[in-house]
This record gives structure tokens, C-alpha cells and sequence, in this order.
């Protein structure tokens, strides 16, 4: 059977950790998710490169389109270069009527980031420092403390901007220390 | 699985096998229920929302091409508010994406602008999306325009399980699904592709066609892909 691997491979380090990971899946129904989150878990940059979607379709027999359907119908599932530090900032209704559009305009101008002109609901960007990556979310089921902003994994509620703003300078100049 | 039940189609008594689908039923009895994403010889998913039935004792609708008939079932396939229903389903349709007929390959033969005149509809209620699509002009015989696409899978499920090549698949979710070759490789450049073209075939709009035709040129042999399945099967 060709492998049907067109473009790059990934490196052979990678391609290891690839096997072993499907292997520990191997035979489970649903084995696919399970072996995108580990991968995406171990990446350095927490996203799926195209060369690793196209390995692991080639070794598990998935064809590829499902590969990427699943990858991209997850919002889990990060298909480019993930910052060091995650900003998610929740646009659901509750934290909308408490302004969390002004706390993503804020940080976006903060950070020189600049939206897409497609106007997708989701929408992650990223610094091109590989630094810093902001991210809507629909609702953390947090409405209660709304606004919610999450950084690095940790919920904060009723963010104001000032102290949002206060958080992200803290660690921007976390690393030049 | 052949177990004979009776079931009731607009008050007609019908004989069927327990097992098939209330459309499945209809179908064979000539009696018309509009149908969409559904094509006889692919699995059934119920996204288009257009063979919505009534169920005597069942408050809400159902999908007539997922649902198994059962002995002493009662079922309607037109009333007013079913007809509500499916041009509701039809506009949204319409709105989600740039479905121009007059410049479209398949007017004349298109299931979805068909529908749209058997259901009387004229205008439609909703604001168009106008989302920006692209057309992939890649492959050296198909042309796949997103805005014609309606996002039914027929595509998706003659190639996965007619052709089992699988080319295609549905990305992305919600109104920012898009139908994929691939990893979204262009179709031209799909190493999986084998230009069979039965998703052109299997394709209700003008979304897939084959090159070289113009405005309300290109008829669709969707029976000859539905003939594979059943070919198969008497084999």
C-alpha cells in the first residue's frame, strides 16, 4: 500500500513519537481524537502541522479529509503555531453586555494585532514573535464573573482593562528578565 | 429482518419490510416526499431538513429518510406546516450562500432551484450571507464552486462509500463549513482522487461539473451512481 505521502515528511524523532502514539491508540473506536490531542500536547508550538496530519492519515488508514474534518471541527485542534501565552477572552452574550469586545480590542491593539478581514466567529491570532496568542471563546459557563478572560489556562473574572492590560505587560516581560 | 408491518402514507395502507425508512417506503409506493442530501444507493444523514414527515403521535417532525417504519405507523407528507418548514429549510439554503441561477451550469437540472419552484418560492425572507468563496478550477475535467454548495455530503458519501476513495469530507463547523479534498489540498493536486467523477454525478446543484459547459448545460447521471449500490448488492 503507498502511503500516499506527497509533501515532507516529518522529522524521524517526530515520526517515532507519531508510531508509538497511534499505537497506544491502536484499535479504539474514536482512536483518532485521542491521537491529535497527544500530538498537539507534545508539539512545542501546541498545533498540528499539515506533514503530521498527513502521517497519521497515512498510518492509520483514516483518509486524510476526515483527518482534516476532524482537526478542524474541534476548536481543541490548532492547525497554525500557537503563541507562549494564551489569551482566550469569552465573547459569549453575557460577557458581550459586560464589554469583553473593548478587552479584545484593547489587547489586540496592545499586542499589534490585527483581525482577519474574513470576520470569522472564532478567531485566533498570534504575535509573529510566536510570543502571544488571543483567542475568542463562545462561553466558558463562567457568566456569573463576566467578563471572563483566560491566561495561561487560568479563569479570571470581572477582568477590567486596566488590570488585563497590567497582566499581559507582566508577562511580556516575563521572558526579557 | 423481514418482517412484514403494515404503515399508513397519507391514509393509504402500505405494505414494507421492518427495517427500511418511512422515504425508502414512499419512494417505492409513489408517494413523494422532497428529499435533498438524501440519494438512493448512500447512507442516509437527515441534514437537509426537507423530508420532515408527521408521525401520528409524535409531537415533533421527523426526518422521513432516518426513520424506521414500525407496525401501525401513521404518516403525513404534505401539510401546511410542513410546507412552512421545508421552504424555511430551502430559503436558508439560498441565503447561506451565492446561488446565482442564471449564470449557473445547472439551471434547469438543479434539485435545489427544482425544489425551490415545486414549493412556490419567489423571494427569499432571510438576509443572503454573501460569503466569500473561492472556485476550484484545479482538476483537469471537475470544477468545484463553493458557492453553489449546499453542503449535503452527497459528494463526501458516493466517494467514501461508492468509490471508497474518500476524497472529500465536510471541514470546519457551522456557517464556516466548507466541503474539502483532502487536507483543503486543491482537487487537481488530491493523490487520492481517481477522476472517477461520481461526485459531479451525485452533486444536486451546480456546484460540481464538468468543464467545457455553459449556462443550463450540464445534466447529472445521478442514477447511474444510485445503480452501483444496488448492482453490488445483487452480486
Amino acid at each position: 500500500m503507498t502511503t500516499g505521502l506527497g509533501t515532507a515528511l516529518p522529522h524521524l524523532q517526530d515520526q517515532d513519537l507519531i508510531d508509538r502514539i497511534i499505537g497506544d491508540q491502536a484499535g479504539r473506536p474514536g482512536a483518532l481524537l485521542g491521537i491529535l490531542e497527544k500530538l498537539q500536547d507534545r508539539n512545542p508550538h501546541k498545533y498540528l502541522p499539515m506533514d503530521t496530519l498527513e502521517y497519521v492519515a497515512a498510518r492509520t488508514g483514516v483518509p486524510q479529509s476526515q483527518v482534516y474534518a476532524v482537526a478542524t471541527f474541534y476548536a481543541l485542534f490548532n492547525l497554525d503555531p500557537q503563541g507562549t501565552h494564551t489569551v482566550a477572552i469569552c465573547r459569549g452574550t453575557a460577557c458581550h453586555t459586560r464589554g469583553s469586545r473593548a478587552l479584545l480590542e484593547r489587547v489586540k491593539l496592545q499586542l499589534g494585532l490585527q483581525e482577519a478581514a474574513d470576520g470569522a466567529d472564532k478567531l485566533t491570532l498570534t504575535t509573529p514573535d510566536r510570543r502571544f496568542t488571543i483567542r475568542t471563546v463562545a462561553c466558558f459557563g463562567q457568566c456569573a464573573l463576566a467578563p471572563v478572560v483566560e491566561v495561561d489556562h487560568a479563569i479570571r473574572g470581572h477582568v477590567k482593562e486596566q488590570a488585563l492590560i497590567r497582566e499581559v505587560e507582566a508577562l511580556r516581560k516575563e521572558r526579557a528578565r | 429482518m423481514t418482517e412484514k408491518v403494515k404503515i399508513r402514507i397519507d391514509g393509504e395502507v402500505i405494505a414494507a419490510t421492518a427495517g427500511q425508512t418511512i422515504l425508502e417506503v414512499a419512494r417505492t409506493n409513489s408517494k413523494y416526499i422532497p428529499a435533498l442530501c438524501y440519494m438512493e444507493g448512500l447512507s442516509a444523514v437527515g441534514s437537509c431538513r426537507l423530508c420532515m414527515v408527521e408521525v401520528s403521535g409524535v409531537a415533533r417532525l421527523l426526518p422521513a429518510c432516518t426513520t424506521p417504519v414500525q407496525e401501525g405507523l401513521a404518516v403525513t407528507t404534505s401539510s401546511e406546516q410542513l410546507s412552512n418548514y421545508r421552504k424555511m429549510a430551502l430559503e436558508l439554503m439560498f441565503a447561506e450562500r451565492n446561488h446565482t441561477c442564471a449564470v449557473c451550469v445547472s439551471s434547469g437540472h438543479c434539485e435545489l432551484q427544482s425544489l425551490a419552484q415545486d414549493h412556490g418560492i419567489t423571494h427569499i425572507r432571510y438576509p443572503y450571507n454573501f460569503p466569500k468563496l473561492t472556485v476550484d478550477t484545479t482538476h483537469p475535467r471537475y470544477v468545484l464552486d463553493h458557492n453553489r454548495c449546499i453542503l449535503c455530503s452527497r459528494c463526501v458519501r458516493t466517494c467514501a462509500e461508492i468509490e471508497g476513495a474518500h476524497v472529500w469530507d465536510i471541514a470546519g463547523r457551522g456557517i464556516g463549513s466548507r466541503l474539502v479534498s483532502e487536507l483543503q489540498r486543491p482537487w487537481g493536486e488530491a493523490t487520492t482522487c481517481t477522476s472517477c467523477g461520481k461526485c459531479v454525478q451525485a452533486c444536486p446543484t451546480g456546484a460540481m461539473a464538468e468543464k467545457g459547459w455553459g449556462v443550463e448545460e450540464m445534466t447529472k447521471k445521478k442514477a447511474a451512481v444510485s445503480r452501483l449500490t444496488s448492482m453490488r448488492e445483487g452480486q
